[in-house]
């Protein structure tokens, strides 16, 4: 268990528009499902009404691409109000979203944006969860996001910088493995030193996902299946972390459900070996 | 400048300005305060600018993902090649403003109204038709009045009651032909656009959306009703219009087929 006590929900599924049907009609064996919150805020249609059914049968986490944490206009509060009543009616395990910013002087460029990572985003950014954490009652959940680019201003590692995040704010970690492969591949560093530096206690879900390489640099597109070598860091992350709420992503060219939940299935074994080779 | 001086906000100001250009990124780099350089390290495998161009490319992708979404027909009446200029100059008047993607397209009917593009009138009518369904899509639910609602009204309470529209409802008046183009390119077939007064309904039942086509006459009575006005003003302003009242039959077809469409929520009588 994490020290934010947020539970181990098991293996849970990306929910999706595409499978809205199969899921309602055949009810799945799925742990639990994580909603992309900007889709479900401001509609009263039928996502809405899917979302709030399959609610009523399986735990869900909300997960959003526009809070813009480390963004430098004010936090929109309008936004999470929305947020705050969307997690209440669905009884939402927790909320997450990414650090990253999303856009400036009133605009959204609808992108998860890099961070410089130095002590005055980390101030900046720890003040913001607090204050969102504040807000929605519950503490937020901050995901590792992938990037392209690394900025000069930089002062620390991206996995120094969310440590120090989560110290200082006292908020949860989405560690996204996947991210953490993509980001390791073009900016060159090790991807296991990042695992085994994160602290573990605070991890409260992982992420898996498929990515495109086009040699020079990786693109995290959710694409395709979960990499070997991702499974492996997967793994070393659960020998830290002991059985901790996994979710797969699939977010472009979406095969059929049983197909993606086969592949978030895989992670069973990568979890019960590794936790099994950590208690040795 | 130097690098240490790029604090946060500027630093984010510079990248969404680069990202955003809707040039090239080499252009958008030249337009730029301060240089690629100055900002971002190069990689093993890629330079500076070749690393804030993946954000640069991504961005206009996803403003064309995004608006072929919402307006699927109006993409494939204009060819892929002319609705991404049409999209490209579009979000450098009309950015993204909201956390969803949802309102992106809200000012497209009028900028293509305010354009110089072949077939304006056309498209505005189209898109106009899209982003109805669009709003009706996302609207709030609301329970139907059953059928036999509106007949129950005491006939000396008639005058006085106001009958309230589902919120996902929206009506159009429209100078072309585009719910028949609209149908077409759901049934991928060819057709030519012409000139034709059309009325519609937009609505959705049972989370599903309808196009149902209006008279004139039909429409301004119900464009009346949606403004919440009683239905004796109701038929006034029909007098007013048409320097008739209407039929007693028309009244009953019409509130037969919009009752049994779903189209009301809730009377109120005086």
């Amino acid at each position: 268990m994490n020290r934010l006590n947020f539970p181990d929900l098991g293996i849970g599924v990306g929910l999706r528009t595409v499978h809205f049907s199969h899921i309602l009609g055949s009810q799945p064996d799925v742990d639990w499902f994580e909603a992309l919150s900007e889709n479900y805020m401001d509609t009263g249609g039928r996502p809405r009404y899917v979302l709030e059914k399959i609610a009523e049968q399986y735990p869900i986490v909300l997960h959003g691409v526009s809070l813009s944490i480390g963004g430098t206009d004010p936090l929109d509060f309008d936004y999470l109000r929305k947020l705050k009543s969307l997690a209440r009616t669905v009884n939402a395990r927790w909320i997450s979203d990414h650090l990253c910013w999303t856009g400036v002087s009133g605009r959204n460029v609808h992108d998860l944006l890099p961070m410089p990572y130095n002590a005055e985003s980390l101030r900046h950014t720890a003040e913001r969860v607090r204050v969102v954490s504040d807000f929605l009652e519950t503490p937020l959940v901050v995901e590792n996001p992938s990037s392209y680019v690394e900025f000069a201003t930089s002062t620390m590692t991206e996995w120094d910088f969310l440590a120090s995040l989560a110290e200082e704010s006292d908020c949860g970690l989405l560690l996204d493995v996947n991210n953490i492969y993509v980001s390791s591949f073009n900016h060159a560093f090790d991807p296991n030193v990042y695992v085994d530096a994160i602290p573990a206690d605070r991890v409260v879900q992982v992420h898996l996902a498929g990515h495109q390489n086009h040699g020079t640099h990786i693109i995290d597109t959710h694409n395709d299946f979960v990499i070997d070598e991702v499974w492996k860091l997967y793994g070393r992350a659960c020998a830290r972390t002991g059985d901790v709420s996994t979710l797969l992503e699939w977010d472009a060219d979406i095969p059929d459900f049983p197909t993606v939940h086969a592949e978030a299935r895989k992670a069973e074994a990568f979890r019960e070996a590794e936790v099994a080779y950590a208690a040795v | 400048m130097p690098q240490s001086d790029v604090a946060l906000a500027p630093l984010q100001e510079w990248m969404q300005a680069v990202v955003t250009h809707p040039s090239d990124v080499y252009d958008a780099a030249a337009a730029a305060e301060i240089a690629v350089d100055d900002v971002i390290l190069p990689s093993q495998t890629l330079q500076p600018i070749q690393r804030i161009g993946i954000y640069h490319g991504m961005y206009m992708l996803r403003m064309i993902e995004a608006l072929t979404v919402d307006y699927a027909a109006v993409a494939q009446f204009l060819g892929e090649h002319a609705f991404e200029h049409l999209v490209r100059d579009y979000v450098q008047q009309f950015p993204s403003r909201s956390y969803t993607f949802n309102r992106l397209g809200d000012s497209l009917p009028e900028y293509i109204a305010s354009s110089s593009m072949k077939r304006r009138t056309f498209l505005r009518d189209l898109a106009k038709l899209e982003l109805a369904m669009t709003h009706v899509f996302d609207e709030a639910e609301a329970e139907p009045l059953p059928a036999d609602a509106i007949a129950s009204i005491a006939p000396e309470e008639v005058a006085d009651a106001r009958i309230i529209p589902i919120p996902a409802l929206r009506l159009l008046a429209l100078d072309y032909n585009a719910n028949d183009a609209f149908q077409a390119f759901r049934d991928e077939r060819p057709m030519k656009p012409r000139r034709q007064k059309t009325w519609l309904a937009i609505h959705r039942r049972d989370y599903g959306v309808y196009r149902m086509p209006l008279t004139r006459e039909a429409f301004v009575f119900l464009e009346s009703l949606a403004a919440r006005e009683t239905i004796g003003n109701a038929i006034e302003a029909f007098n007013r219009r048409f320097r008739r009242f209407p039929e007693q039959s028309e009244l009953f077809l019409w509130f037969r087929d919009w009752s049994a469409a779903g189209l009301f929520t809730a009377i109120e009588a005086k």
